[in-house]
């Protein structure tokens, strides 16, 4: 079985799936994973080809709009040693074009979208659970820990929702963060992040939820295991309504 | 009374309904200038601590209600505390708690003041400040105060995305036992009319694009179970009805909370939350599944089973269907096997188009077998070695994992299990 490497980008990563699918025969008995640097690596490196990347991508977005929207969500999952079943779940993909999703008894395609399925369950999860802050300047600051890496798909759900104010969003584990202002969308890093102060009333507004959240809740039927069921442990830090309890 | 304490006694005594939904309506962008849009599939904002969806603002404008239903905590004779929000007070916490993503919208609801109509009014104010003076853009479920005029369902109907009335209770007896100022007319008559405008304004709307939308998320209802001494069956055939003749939405089943004293109501330790949940799994059956309700219950068996889901109740009643070919059956067959869901089925048909599934493919493709591998073959063989006598799927059912005896139960039943 033949053996090709990448470096760990995704236009590496997509670059040399292109080029196997191209000059392959049997794209099905080759295997591809990525560049790990240790001494004694066996495999045929191929080196990264922006253009060829695009190229692959635009063509399946042709052929398969639905994969090529699974595989965006892939990427946002940052998941490593996904290489190989990209590989073959792209090249079932222009076989069966968006059909293939379908195809989970194949183990490439059901490693893909199990994964990609994953983060895209976490971007509409978080578009639930963010929390807002008003600053002191009058503009929203929203925090966040996610698993995957979805501020972008996440910041362009609220600058159609919250158009008239000024926020930004903040992913704490990746210093990555989106502000959207008077109709323009910006990504960035922040290396020091020092919380802003927050306006007079924020205090009292986040009592008044704190308490609506309490007496929404019917005392006889108080159930906390479906309520960590349906909103897991890991997301409460930054909820306004789990502060304090 | 300052802000925070009507808020707590207000959204206090709205809890007891149970609709959250933000679903159903599709705005993509904010209003120009404005705030908010909804999405299709609704989000859930955070769970309270009974497990329960948070979508929605859940309100009411007042509680000082000059009917006396024995159900009600908000009843006239109730010594409870009592306040009314002015329509700014309302205003203002919606886009206060939206801007900061708390909520999806406003869910508001009312008791009836001085009468349905003036009540009424104060709501339908509340929703045209929002959506005219701030240009909200957010999800809207307005409830309709049984006996106001047509002209403010009308007007309510183009504020809010969706629209509903309450049952309440199952039964015009039961309605005139125990909410004697409340009439079957005056609930049916509004759902019948917001009916009607939805079925016009969709028609409308394929001529002239711009046309009016009138409660774009559709309308629903709700009904409390275990006040009144209806059947199951009774009530899976008035939702059916509601389902098939008035094209709602959704019906919401509140298991009865025992919050008055009154002797007309019967004495519960718990709310029967068991009851409600089958009730909801059977609710679903009507709504994706393909069964009618004369197909889960009957005259002479009226009651859901407590031990069983009545997909598996209904399978273990039919044994000549059984067992299904996974890699022949057709959709709505599949669909009929318990233990395997509309997700489940639609996973099967899509995966066999690339070739046969094998029992080790069902695991792969996600299919829970702990009760589907009872009633089903692939390629002919059976999924395990499994005996397809009714009673010994029953007996394994009820001892394995299949059955789903669970906290609900437990509730009903205090001290028996500790």
């Amino acid at each position: 079985m033949k053996r090709y490497i990448c470096d760990g980008t995704s236009d590496g990563l997509l670059s040399a799936i292109a080029s196997i699918l191209e000059e392959e025969p049997k794209p099905e008995e080759v295997t591809l994973s990525a560049r790990e640097d240790t001494l004694f690596e066996e495999g045929l490196f191929i080196a990264t080809d922006t253009v060829r990347a695009e190229d692959l991508f635009s063509r399946l977005k042709e052929r398969a709009p639905d994969a090529a929207h699974t595989i965006y969500f892939l990427m946002l999952a940052e998941k490593e040693g996904m290489e190989n079943s990209l590989l073959h779940y792209i090249e079932q993909a222009f076989m069966h074009g968006d059909k293939v999703n379908g195809y989970l008894t194949h183990p490439a395609v059901r490693d893909i979208v199990t994964v990609s399925r994953k983060a895209a369950r976490e971007l509409h999860r978080m578009k639930g659970l963010l929390r807002f802050e008003k600053l002191r300047d009058g503009a929203y600051l929203a925090q966040m820990e996610p698993d995957h890496n979805i501020i972008q798909p996440l910041a362009y759900h609220f600058s159609r929702r919250l158009r008239a104010q000024h926020w930004f969003l903040y992913d704490r584990k990746r210093r990555t963060a989106a502000s959207w202002n008077q109709g323009s969308l910006r990504f960035g890093t922040i290396e020091q992040f020092t919380a802003p102060a927050l306006s007079d009333d924020e205090k009292k507004i986040q009592a008044m939820w704190q308490a609506f959240f309490k007496t929404i809740a019917i005392p006889d039927r108080k159930n906390p295991r479906l309520q960590k069921s349906n909103m897991p442990m890991k997301y409460w830090k930054y909820l306004t309504e789990k502060q304090g309890e | 009374m300052d802000t925070l304490a009507k808020l707590q006694i207000l959204s206090g005594a709205a809890r007891y309904d149970a609709s959250c939904a933000s679903s159903g309506s599709r705005r993509e962008g904010a209003p120009p200038g404005g705030t908010g849009n909804t999405s299709q599939s609704g989000i859930c904002h955070s769970w309270s601590d009974d497990g329960r969806c948070i979508s929605l603002l859940k309100l009411l404008l007042s509680n000082d209600c000059r009917y006396d239903c024995a159900y009600c905590v908000n009843r006239v004779s109730n010594q409870v505390p009592r306040a009314s929000f002015t329509a700014r007070d309302v205003v203002d916490l919606t886009l206060e708690f939206y801007r900061r993503n708390y909520i999806e919208g406003l869910f508001l609801s009312s008791a009836v003041m001085q009468s349905p109509d003036q009540t009424m009014e104060r709501m339908v104010r509340v929703a045209e400040t929002l959506r005219i003076e701030e240009r909200f853009g957010g999800y809207i479920h307005m409830k309709i105060i049984p006996g106001c005029s047509s002209e403010l369902v009308r007007r309510a109907g183009l504020y809010a995305d969706r629209i509903s009335v309450n049952i309440e209770l199952p039964s015009q007896a039961s309605l005139q036992r125990l909410a004697p100022q409340k009439e079957k007319a005056a609930i049916l008559e509004p759902m019948a009319l917001i009916g009607r405008e939805i079925q016009e304004s969709l028609v409308e709307r394929k001529k002239i694009r711009s046309a009016p939308r009138f409660a774009p998320a559709g309308q629903s209802t709700q009904m409390i179970i275990g006040a009144s001494p209806e059947t199951d069956f009774q009530i899976l055939r008035l939702s059916q009805g509601l389902y098939k003749k008035m094209n709602l939405k959704r019906v919401y089943y509140s298991a009865y909370v025992p919050v008055s004293d009154d002797n007309r109501l019967p004495v519960l330790a718990a709310p029967p939350l068991l009851r409600e949940h089958r009730l909801y799994q059977a609710d679903w059956l009507l709504r994706f599944y393909g069964f009618s309700a004369e197909e889960i219950l009957s005259d002479d068996a009226p009651h859901l089973d407590e031990s069983f889901d009545p997909k598996t109740a209904w399978a273990l009643r039919h044994p000549e269907f059984f067992p299904v070919e996974i890699n022949r059956a057709d959709y709505a067959t599949l669909l009929r096997v318990p233990g395997i869901g509309v997700t489940s089925a639609k996973r099967i048909v899509a995966a066999r188009r690339f070739s046969l599934i094998t029992p080790e493919g069902m695991k792969k493709i996600g299919v829970v077998m702990k009760r589907a591998k009872y009633f089903i073959t692939c390629s002919g063989r059976p999924f395990e070695k499994t005996d397809r006598q009714p009673a010994l799927i029953r007996q394994q059912l009820l001892l394995g994992e299949g059955s789903d005896l669970m906290s609900p139960r437990q509730l009903v039943l205090p001290g028996l299990y500790v």
